[in-house]
């Protein structure tokens, strides 16, 4: 039960999320069905596939993944049903036990098998190209939003080329920039990795790894803050066309555009600051560290060192000026009162109040609801909450649930409906089925 | 940076920066290049400021590791040695620094990995011993309250190294190791004989091998008794 919020709240999401149990478990042989599935649709154009090439497919990559296990036709039945239960995979045939069936895979698994096929990474080469492209595009929504005369117009030739293409646009470029930002943790671990193994030797590497990366993503942050820069031009004399011919549904769209956009400039932006950073430490580790001390021995030593410390210690020495003490003034030594509150008389005698009743009222009122024929919980909640004070209602909603969970006999489905009660609250459906017999 | 280098010791006093620079390095803390400005700004007085500590009875000293501290060599201004504490986690910290896997995150390291790798280096026991030596004196010792009392010690060690300059506490669990750390290293930097190396920072006023104050020091601890 709760209030309306709207579809996109996240609390609501995520509400949504736990309740229906929603998680993912892929195992290796999984994702490598998947894989070959996916690859398999690509290269022939299936748009299914029947249950025999799904457990065919299933077979080889078990050869593949775990040679020799057992029954692979067993575990191919597991495997299809495993992936139906997580929405990797779908039937599409409609046939149920008439024949056997013809799946799809979901957008889902396909989003999984991209993530690790695809290998996107944002280069001086792609951001041109989608650059270039998405400024040819705005400046086409710009030029039809300067024509556009009535709200259809303003919906097909702006919002919509704005909400599907630009957006589709910004996305390809933040996708390969979260593709870069891969490539970038890639060559940190490469770096360590090359110092670890070779030390003195993998210097010049390190900073040939250093210096193209640091190259790679000046360029890349020119070209965002320029284009970028072109882009809020664009889109906001969209908007001010937007504005002006009064189409809400345009202005909102090219908001959430711009937004968009200043999201891949900061990008840019602070990836060059975190990367400015990582750069200077491992350029001053290089010199300091590798430079001075080539044969690794330094590290050694200071193992030994620490090691035998509690039988021969050293105490280093630091600077200890104690802080200026700044003096009260003086004062005479005041006696303070001891904490006292005035003697009066504390007890009052009770009063007359009306008597509260509102909890047995809500069963008796239930029982009232359900013998004159409401069937469903919201139908129930409804009839028995005008009756109650405003200020109760949202509490009174889970004592009338309960009400009618002990009074009546209830059903529920696996995903019960939200159902509107009064103008301001919902709660999750039950059927009602006449009162329980004691 | 500041625009120029300064002339006379009038123009370094009379900089913004002089203050805090000032306070810090009395305090004991190690300013280096992650301390942006007051770093820059000691660099540019390094000349005259030298002189100018130097009648305080102290040598304002630049490693090349790119930090600076002030050193006590006469009694006018106020010095003390670490603690047993803070000398196990600093040396423990500096082998992080040196360790090319650190680099990998841009020398930010977990508390949890300076914990293990203290408990690699001189096993439980001798931690306990070292770091809380009133307890092991009582001989047996419940091992899972001595754990909680060293990680209490090395978390008290961590915020007094902090405030000199040797690591920043990013948060509960990262700490970013600063190039200062090195001076735990001094003895072992050369190749030559480990007590020469001692023996020569002893003279010059870096190091002391006498724990005397020390223990003076740890009565006085700011150290608490964990709770049982």
């Amino acid at each position: 039960m709760t209030s309306a919020p709207p579809s996109n709240d996240p609390n609501r999401v995520i509400a949504s999320l736990a309740r229906d149990q929603v998680n993912l478990d892929l195992k290796t042989v999984d994702l490598c069905f998947l894989a070959g599935l996916y690859l398999r649709a690509d290269k022939a154009a299936l748009a299914s596939f029947e249950e025999d090439v799904l457990i065919d497919m299933f077979e080889q990559v078990c050869d593949v993944v775990e040679p020799g296990a057992e029954n692979p036709r067993k575990r191919a039945t597991h495997a299809i049903q495993r992936l139906r239960e997580q929405r990797m995979l779908a039937r599409v045939d409609g046939a149920g036990i008439v024949r056997a069936g013809d799946y799809a895979l979901t957008t889902l698994a396909a989003a999984v098998v991209q993530y690790f096929l695809t290998d996107e990474a944002l280069t001086r080469e792609s951001l041109t190209l989608l650059t270039g492209t998405l400024s040819a595009q705005l400046a086409e929504v710009l030029a039809a939003a300067k024509k556009a005369t009535d709200t259809e117009t303003w919906k097909s030739k702006v919002s919509g080329p704005l909400r599907v293409t630009v957006s589709e646009l910004v996305s390809g470029i933040e996708r390969r920039q979260r593709g870069l930002d891969a490539q970038q943790e890639e060559v940190q671990a490469e770096i360590a990795k090359l110092l670890q193994s070779d030390w003195f030797s993998a210097v010049d590497r390190c900073q040939l790894l250093l210096d193209t990366t640091t190259s790679t993503l000046s360029e890349l942050n020119e070209i965002l803050l320029r284009d970028t820069h072109l882009f809020v031009a664009l889109l906001l004399e969209i908007q001010g066309l937007a504005t002006a011919a009064e189409d809400r549904d345009a202005e909102e769209t090219v908001q959430r555009v711009i937004e968009h956009v200043d999201r891949i400039a900061a990008w840019g932006s602070a990836r060059q600051q975190a990367w400015s950073e990582y750069y200077q430490y491992v350029h001053r580790y290089l010199r300091d560290v590798v430079r001075l001390d080539p044969d690794r021995a330094l590290s050694q030593r200071l193992r030994d060192q620490a090691a035998a410390w509690p039988t021969s210690p050293f105490f280093v020495l630091v600077a200890h000026a104690p802080s200026i003490r700044l003096l009260r003034a003086l004062e005479a030594r005041v006696e303070r009162p001891p904490v006292a509150r005035p003697r009066t008389e504390r007890e009052a005698d009770p009063e007359w109040v009306e008597p509260e009743n509102v909890h047995a009222d809500i069963e008796a009122l239930v029982a009232q609801a359900i013998d004159e024929g409401a069937s469903t919980l919201a139908e129930v909640s409804s009839r028995v909450l005008p009756k109650l004070p405003e200020s109760l209602h949202y509490a009174a909603a889970g004592r009338v649930a309960d009400a009618v969970g002990r009074l009546a006999r209830v059903h529920g489905e696996h995903e019960r409906p939200w159902a509107p009660v009064l103008s301001r609250l919902e709660v999750e459906d039950w059927t009602v089925d006449g009162r329980d017999t004691p | 940076m500041s625009a120029t280098t300064f002339h006379t010791l009038e123009e370094a006093l009379g900089d913004e920066h002089y203050p805090e620079v000032d306070l810090a390095l009395r305090r004991g803390r190690h300013i280096g290049r992650d301390d942006g400005t007051m770093y820059e700004y000691l660099v540019d007085a390094q000349a005259l400021l030298e002189a100018f500590y130097r009648r305080f009875g102290c040598e304002l000293i630049q490693q090349s590791d790119g930090y600076f501290y002030l050193l006590p060599s006469g009694d006018r201004l106020g010095r003390r040695q670490l603690s047993a504490g803070e000398m196990l986690v600093g040396q423990t910290l500096a082998l992080l620094y040196l360790d090319p896997a650190t680099l990998q995150h841009g020398g930010i390291i977990g508390r949890e990995s300076l914990l293990q790798r203290l408990s690699a280096l001189l096993g439980t026991d001798v931690l306990v011993r070292t770091l809380d030596p009133r307890r092991a004196r009582r001989g047996k010792y419940d091992e899972r309250i001595a754990a909680e009392a060293v990680r209490t010690k090395v978390g008290d060690a961590l915020r007094r190294l902090a405030d000199l300059g040797f690591v920043d506490v990013l948060d509960d669990t990262r700490l970013r190791l600063r190039p200062a750390l090195m001076r735990f290293a001094e003895p072992v930097r050369g190749l030559g004989d480990r007590s020469v190396a001692l023996e020569r920072l002893v003279r010059v006023g870096e190091v002391v091998l006498d724990d005397g104050e020390q223990a003076a020091d740890e009565d006085a601890s700011l150290d608490e008794e964990p709770t049982p």
